[in-house]
């Protein structure tokens, strides 16, 4: 299968080394060398079965740090690796709702409510993917995708409209991991969970901005799209602040180029780049 | 060979290319990606990147950067002169490592987060995540990569180098 010289039975032993290291107690990042090779297991074998079992049977549930950090491998998976991963990942809603129901309200290390808005994120991603396959994890930028939905203004319409949903989804997912910043303790864990936010609300955001442009374009009723000028505009000011505070965390900077967005939001009727 | 190569880790990489039966195309692509501090050197690259040539030669090349690629942190120099050799051959390397590469592009895009902080705690994965990053862009650029493969070879030709055949 892969065109990569691999060896099956070895890639197996040693994704569940992986899945176990990434999930470790330590409050700290999911090591990306180890959620690097979740992501490639995917590509190589066009699979991400083993990666599911493979959280599944580990005793990760009963750690807040663990589940979290096993949340944010998944996405991370989710984001880049193999499109079939996106695709098997609705057999798996029960587990995440699992990760949800079993971690306390009253945790030690206050991950429970993070945890819980983590797992009806990824949820209302997956809901998204399902219902618009042609998208990829971090929707990067693909010409026809606009297109097509450019040639039936109501399609596209409703596309914006998802779109503009899980960008709010991400915005408020990420507030609340900002007030659950603690003080005097160093925040790495839950710093880490911003990378994947970063990188997933500047993809939906490009995608948002070069859709409507085109649509502007192609329609002789701005008026028409007047309330999704307006919800943009205010999503720009929200993704706007919401990437100057990143940037002012080291450790995020340092894995990530975080975006720098305009003052204003670009106008959608001239013809530039998103 | 340079003397230098005749100390300390040289010594040990020649030892391993023997006693682990490496060969002649094998160990070059070891030497060019190793963990000495400096190169690889441009001839190093050129004469790889004409192997690239050879279908069995492409094979083994290809196979040792995969490798040097999913190596852990502490050798982020394989890493990083894997990638700096990549970016090479798809310039002036054969068709088939552009494909390939495209084919697995998975492998390097998922350097973008590539982490290491050395023992002074500086940061050495930047120099990987960069490189990643520009060779990601590079092979979503179809229209530039092809342009600057054109470029290259012209430039050779001009230059008076022998053509690749």
């Amino acid at each position: 299968y892969p065109t990569r010289p691999v060896d099956k039975d070895k890639a197996e032993q040693e994704l569940v080394v992986n899945i176990k290291k990434a999930t470790s107690p330590e409050e700290s990042a999911p090591k990306q060398k180890h959620v690097r090779k979740c992501i490639v297991y995917t590509w190589d074998y066009h699979s991400s079965i083993s990666f599911w079992t493979g959280l599944r049977v580990q005793p990760i549930l009963a750690d807040e740090v663990q589940t979290f950090k096993a949340l944010i491998t998944v996405h991370k998976v989710l984001q880049e690796g193999h499109p079939v991963t996106l695709k098997e990942a609705h057999g798996q809603t029960g587990w995440l709702e699992t990760c949800a129901r079993t971690v306390g309200h009253e945790s030690p290390k206050g991950y429970g409510t993070l945890i819980r808005a983590y797992v009806q994120f990824i949820l209302a991603k997956l809901r998204f993917h399902r219902l618009r396959p042609e998208f990829n994890g971090l929707f990067e930028y693909e010409e026809y995708v606009t297109l097509k939905g450019v040639d039936d203004p109501n399609e596209g319409y409703e596309i914006i409209s998802d779109l503009m949903g899980l960008q709010d989804q991400i915005d408020g997912f990420q507030r609340m991991i900002f007030a659950h910043f603690r003080g005097s303790a160093n925040n790495e864990c839950r710093i880490s969970a911003l990378v994947p936010l970063v990188k997933e609300s500047w993809g939906i955001y490009r995608f948002i901005t070069s859709m409507l442009r085109a649509m502007h374009r192609r329609t002789t009723d701005t008026e028409a799209l007047e309330p999704l000028r307006t919800r943009f505009s205010s999503q720009h000011y929200n993704l706007r602040k919401f990437y100057y505070e990143c940037s002012n965390l080291k450790y995020l900077t340092g894995l990530i180029n975080v975006p720098k967005l305009g003052q204003d939001p670009p106008n959608l009727l001239d013809r530039g780049g998103a | 060979m340079s003397t230098l190569q005749h100390f300390g880790k040289g010594t040990l990489r020649v030892v391993k290319n023997y006693t682990k039966g490496y060969s002649d195309t094998q160990a070059k692509v070891r030497d060019a990606t190793s963990n000495d501090p400096w190169g690889p050197s441009g001839t190093q690259m050129n004469e790889i990147a004409q192997m690239s040539y050879n279908q069995n030669d492409f094979v083994e090349i290809v196979e040792m950067l995969d490798k040097r690629l999913n190596d852990k942190g502490k050798n982020w120099r394989h890493v990083f002169k894997s990638l700096t050799l990549i970016d090479y051959l798809l310039h002036a390397g054969s068709e088939n490592v552009v494909a390939y590469f495209r084919k697995n592009l998975y492998l390097i895009k998922t350097l973008k987060e590539f982490q290491y902080l050395d023992e002074y705690g500086k940061d050495q994965g930047a120099n990987v995540r960069q490189k990643a990053k520009d060779i990601t862009n590079l092979l979503s650029d179809e229209s530039r990569l092809r342009e600057e493969r054109r470029t290259r070879a012209n430039m050779r030709e001009r230059l008076g180098g022998s053509s690749r055949n």
